[in-house]
């Protein structure tokens, strides 16, 4: 199977690449497929978003990266390229430790039961300092009250020693940044880093990880299914639709250019793109259920203008743009021409009227 | 890595699928339900409880096994060629009682000190035994949900019966037993009642934990604000984990009231001995358990009694397990 | 902290109060031939209710527990009745605490170290082979009998490790059976616990945090994990301690060590009131104790506890 990839011209200075991952679980005895040869590229210092809905896999993929697949889950084929190592191989727990929290960080979804409840924060960041810088408690305790300052909590000096349940939802949010900070990694991996949050406290969260990026110049992966923080913050964005990514391009291309018809439904359900007076887009059904084996394009059945092949062959990746591609049988020269809907059309007009 | 290999240009894509026949690249029709069906488990509630309860060997073993022999308890007397549990039998040539005859074809588990069958006394015993304990169970069941529901619903009564809780969860259950089979004197009727006045402080607590979480739990409040009637979020919301407490507790209350009755039994406050019991069987065994000979008394009726128990400790555990909605796919 | 001690120990004291109240007005309920033994035959009816005039028993209830209670007050249990006539009860009580006590505290000790260490190898090797057998192992101690189980550990137990079959307080070897014995329920009750809290643990999202920090499996286990469980474990000391207690009773009973256990199995068929009252209060106080203390145990480790109490904050 031939699997799409994202452009070549960032390839050079590419951090992190994945080919064709499958990742299988065990549940009760039944495999799932939950990731079905998942290919990505990732850029040095730039800020991807993986954005589809939930169950699409999206957080089993990067969670693959650190090896944190849960116990019933492994990686069944594939390939994950990093620092000249295939992580994919990795087997033992000690290969782990090399990367995880050192090389790649995580910033979990809900910072409310992130944190252990019963160890002072200052604790808990000074903890990940000692295991990878290997400084005494003491130092590690200094550093990580600066951590503290650095991610926004006024007066470290008694914050530290406070416990989760004193910190307000966005302040613990902070303290978990503050713990995927402490080793300097690579690679941050943010997963809905904001959901859980207020509005307001949303913004100052993105804005403070953009700020650290700057400072520490780290690569950033958002998982989302918010299109407004991913329309914020990312340079480029990828489409996951059951285990797979089906389009991946700049943003301004998958916003404005859209090729796959998932991704179309997608946007066309974003309230701000609605037409006034017409009901909002939805897109009808459910995604796969993944214990069943998944013939052709997996959108398909939930795609009103689906091609008779979509449901016989799996779409290859199709080249937009060098930054862009999309599986979709749409870009084949065979297929019937097929109009991207209204607000879709009217986004591009917009775009390209704005450009002019 | 080969970079540019990877990325499948549109002529190269069109290359490599050119073994496709060309009419596939037309529009296929729409079936709107089609796209329902894909994300549909074809969940149901019991039916996946009783296939998880079923994946287990070990389960079904039990079930089986302990179903044949509760059958056997209750078919055996009807039987021909039974012996009775209470009579004394003697022995025909010396006109003297059949005194801790050996198991042989005749007393096919021995007879015990004054001359009674054993075998027959065993499953006379295992009737009496169970018996109590389904009867325990039923009420300590009803007074639980009974006491759990008043607790949990009415909120002025819920300081006067947190207070009670308090006090019968405080004093050690062996005293509450000891006392009341005391003041009630041996019987039947005694033993279950007795037995009744502890057990069902488990489940009340239960049962009203439980509705203080139907009360206050958001997946219920949403429930109610569709319009779903009470009686639909307790059949649906709150039934599942009910069904599963109650069956473990009623379960395990029967391998406990029969420890229960070993207990008192030892200590003089059980069944009068003309009422062949577990529990007295195996005080009876446990008087003469020094004579290494006699001891086929004592380890017979502890046999019968360990499979009971344990089996409906495992079924019951497995059951509770298996009507544990998260432990469904 | 110093005020929540307090509102605990008020309420301790309360309930220990209900708890005695209604075990002795329970006790009121007895038949009254119970309290002359063999003698009851050979009395006149005056004679007996002399002999009840003189145990208090024919005044009205509230004037007997009030007399208890008045005594209770100036350190004076009553004296026993009919187990050791006339005999202050804290007399026939004192030179039994010591074996109750190094019992007690024996088998707790054992059951906490085996116990906690058994529940955490059943959580480290979850669905594998020594989860399997511990579970084995639970089962059984749950499933059958202690009134059965025990026995057998009696008869075989003294064969197979030589070792005496009943109790002899000059003969050390003759103390391990029983504190033996007394240790398997607590510890089968332990290990389960143990294991249930370090797998609702291990689920939790801090675990997943810790672990994509870069710890090591066996760090996140014992500086999260088994230090986290530890904490609704304290809830469970008290409920130990009870059982202790029952399987005290007829530890003591089966293997003639000369407790406080055994001596309660005497004095309730002999119908003996005071010893009854006096050992329902020590045995209930102990519980009592223990629930008390597994709370401030709670709030001692939780420093949630105090802020929800006073900030009830989330």
């Amino acid at each position: 199977m031939s699997a799409g990839d994202c452009p070549a011209a960032l390839a050079s200075r590419a951090i992190l690449s994945v080919r064709d991952l499958v990742v299988k679980f065990n549940l009760r005895g039944r495999v799932l497929t939950a990731i079905r040869g998942a290919s990505l590229e990732l850029a040095e210092g730039e800020t991807l978003a993986i954005v589809g809905e939930s169950g699409s896999g999206k957080s089993v993929f990067t969670k693959s990266f650190i090896g944190m697949e849960d116990q019933n889950g492994w990686i069944d084929s594939g390939s994950i390229g990093f620092e000249g190592e295939d992580l994919a191989k990795f087997r033992r727990e000690e290969d782990w430790l090399r990367i995880r929290g050192r090389k790649i960080s995580m910033v979990f979804q809900d910072p409310m039961t992130a944190l252990n409840p019963l160890r002072s924060v200052g604790r808990q960041i000074a903890e990940v300092i000692e295991l990878h810088q290997g400084l005494p408690p003491g130092m590690a305790e200094r550093s990580a009250i600066e951590l503290l300052a650095r991610v926004g909590i006024p007066d470290p000096e008694t914050r530290h020693r406070q416990y989760p349940h004193e910190f307000s939802g966005g302040m613990r949010q902070r303290v978990v940044i503050a713990i995927a900070m402490a080793c300097k990694p690579r690679i941050l991996i943010c997963d809905e880093p904001t959901t859980a949050l207020d509005v307001t406290i949303q913004a100052q969260i993105l804005g403070l990880i953009k700020a650290l990026q700057k400072d520490f110049g780290f690569t950033t992966v958002y998982i989302t299914h918010d299109l407004g923080v991913v329309a914020n913050v990312a340079d480029r964005v990828a489409v996951m639709y059951a285990g797979k990514i089906v389009e991946c391009g700049t943003a301004e291309e998958v916003f404005y250019d859209p090729r796959h018809p998932y991704t179309w439904a997608l946007l066309s359900s974003l309230p701000q793109l609605g037409i006034k007076g017409r009901p909002l887009y939805s897109i009808s059904g459910t995604p796969p259920n993944l214990f069943n084996e998944v013939v052709g394009d997996a959108f398909a059945p939930r795609n009103p203008q689906a091609l008779k092949i979509d449901f016989v062959h799996e779409p290859p990746a199709f080249e937009v743009s060098p930054t862009h591609w999309a599986a979709t049988w749409l870009l084949d020269p065979r297929s019937p021409p097929v109009e991207p809907p209204a607000a879709i059309k009217a986004m591009r007009a917009k775009y390209e009227r704005s450009l002019s | 890595m080969d970079e540019a290999s990877v990325i499948v240009k549109a002529e190269a894509a069109a290359a490599a699928s050119r073994g496709i026949d060309p009419s596939l690249f037309a529009f296929a029709d729409f079936d709107r339900e089609a796209g329902e069906r894909i994300g549909y488990s074809n969940y149901s509630y019991w039916r996946s409880t009783l296939r998880v309860f079923f994946r287990s060997r070990l389960s079904v073993l039990l079930l089986v096994s302990l179903g044949l022999l509760l059958l056997f308890t209750f078919v055996q007397p009807l039987i021909p060629g039974q012996k009775s549990p209470t009579v004394i039998y003697n022995d025909p040539a010396t006109g003297t009682q059949y005194r801790n005859v050996a198991p042989g074809a005749q007393f096919w588990f021995g007879t015990n000190s004054i001359g009674q069958d054993l075998w027959s006394r065993i499953w006379s015993g295992t009737r009496t035994s169970l018996l109590i304990g389904f009867l325990v169970g039923i009420v300590e069941m009803l007074v639980g949900i009974l006491y759990g529901a008043l607790w949990g619903y009415v909120r002025r009564l819920d300081r006067p019966l947190t207070e009670v809780y308090n006090v019968l969860n405080n004093i050690p259950t062996t005293i509450i037993l000891m006392l009341l089979a005391y003041i009630l004197k041996p019987s039947f009727r005694t033993m279950v009642i007795a037995m009744c006045a502890t057990g069902w402080i488990g489940l009340a607590r239960f049962i009203r934990n439980q509705i203080v979480i139907i009360r206050d739990r958001e997946y219920n409040l949403a429930s109610r604000c569709l319009g779903t009637s009470t009686g639909r979020i307790i059949g649906k919301n709150l039934l599942p984990y009910l069904v599963s407490v109650i069956m473990l507790q009623t379960a395990l209350s029967i391998p406990g009231t029969i420890g229960w009755e070993v207990f008192l039994t030892y200590i003089g406050l059980g069944l009068p001995v003309s009422i062949p019991s577990l529990g007295n069987l195996v005080n009876e065994g446990r008087r003469i358990m020094m004579s290494p000979e006699l001891r086929y008394q004592l380890i017979f009726p502890t046999l019968v009694l360990s499979f009971i128990t344990i089996s409906l400790y495992v079924l019951g555990n497995a059951f509770s397990d298996a009507s544990d909605p998260r432990n469904h796919v | 902290m110093l005020k929540y001690s307090f509102k605990r120990v008020a309420q301790s004291a309360v309930t220990l109060f209900i708890v005695v109240t209604f075990v002795f007005l329970l006790m009121r309920l007895l038949p009254v031939e119970g309290y002359f033994g063999d003698r009851y035959d050979k009395l006149t009816a005056s004679q007996r209710e002399a002999v009840l005039h003189k145990m208090g028993l024919l005044d009205p209830w509230y004037v007997q527990i009030g007399g208890f209670y008045e005594r209770l007050m100036r350190g004076d249990l009553g004296t026993s009745s009919i187990y050791r006539q006339d005999i202050p009860v804290a007399e026939v009580i004192a030179p039994r605490i010591p074996y109750s006590v190094y019992f007690g505290l024996v088998a707790t000790a054992i059951s906490l170290v085996a116990g906690l260490a058994m529940g955490v190898h059943m959580a480290r090797h979850k669905g594998r082979f020594w989860d399997r057998t511990w579970t084995a192992y639970v089962v059984f101690i749950n499933a059958v009998p202690l009134a059965v189980y025990l026995l057998f550990i009696q008869l075989y137990g003294s064969d197979l490790l030589a070792l005496p079959i009943l109790f002899d307080k000059h003969r050390p070897i003759s103390w391990i059976l029983p504190a033996l014995s007394m240790s398997l329920a607590g510890i089968a009750g332990y290990a389960m616990w143990m294991r249930r809290f370090m797998v609702d643990e291990l689920n939790r999202d801090y675990v997943k945090l810790a672990r994509a920090k870069g710890l090591s499996s066996s760090a996140v286990m014992v500086k999260h994990v088994m230090r986290n469980a530890y904490v609704p474990m304290a809830q469970y000391l008290p409920a130990a301690i009870l059982a202790t207690i029952s399987g005290s009773i007829y530890i003591e009973s089966l293997y003639s060590i000369p407790g406080m256990g055994g001596l309660l199995v005497d004095v309730i068929q002999r119908q003996d009131n005071p010893m009854v009252q006096a050992l329902v209060l020590i045995f209930s106080s102990i519980g009592i104790l223990g629930l008390f203390l597994g709370d401030i145990l709670m709030a001692l480790f939780d420093p949630r506890i105090k802020f929800v109490k006073s900030e009830g904050a989330r």
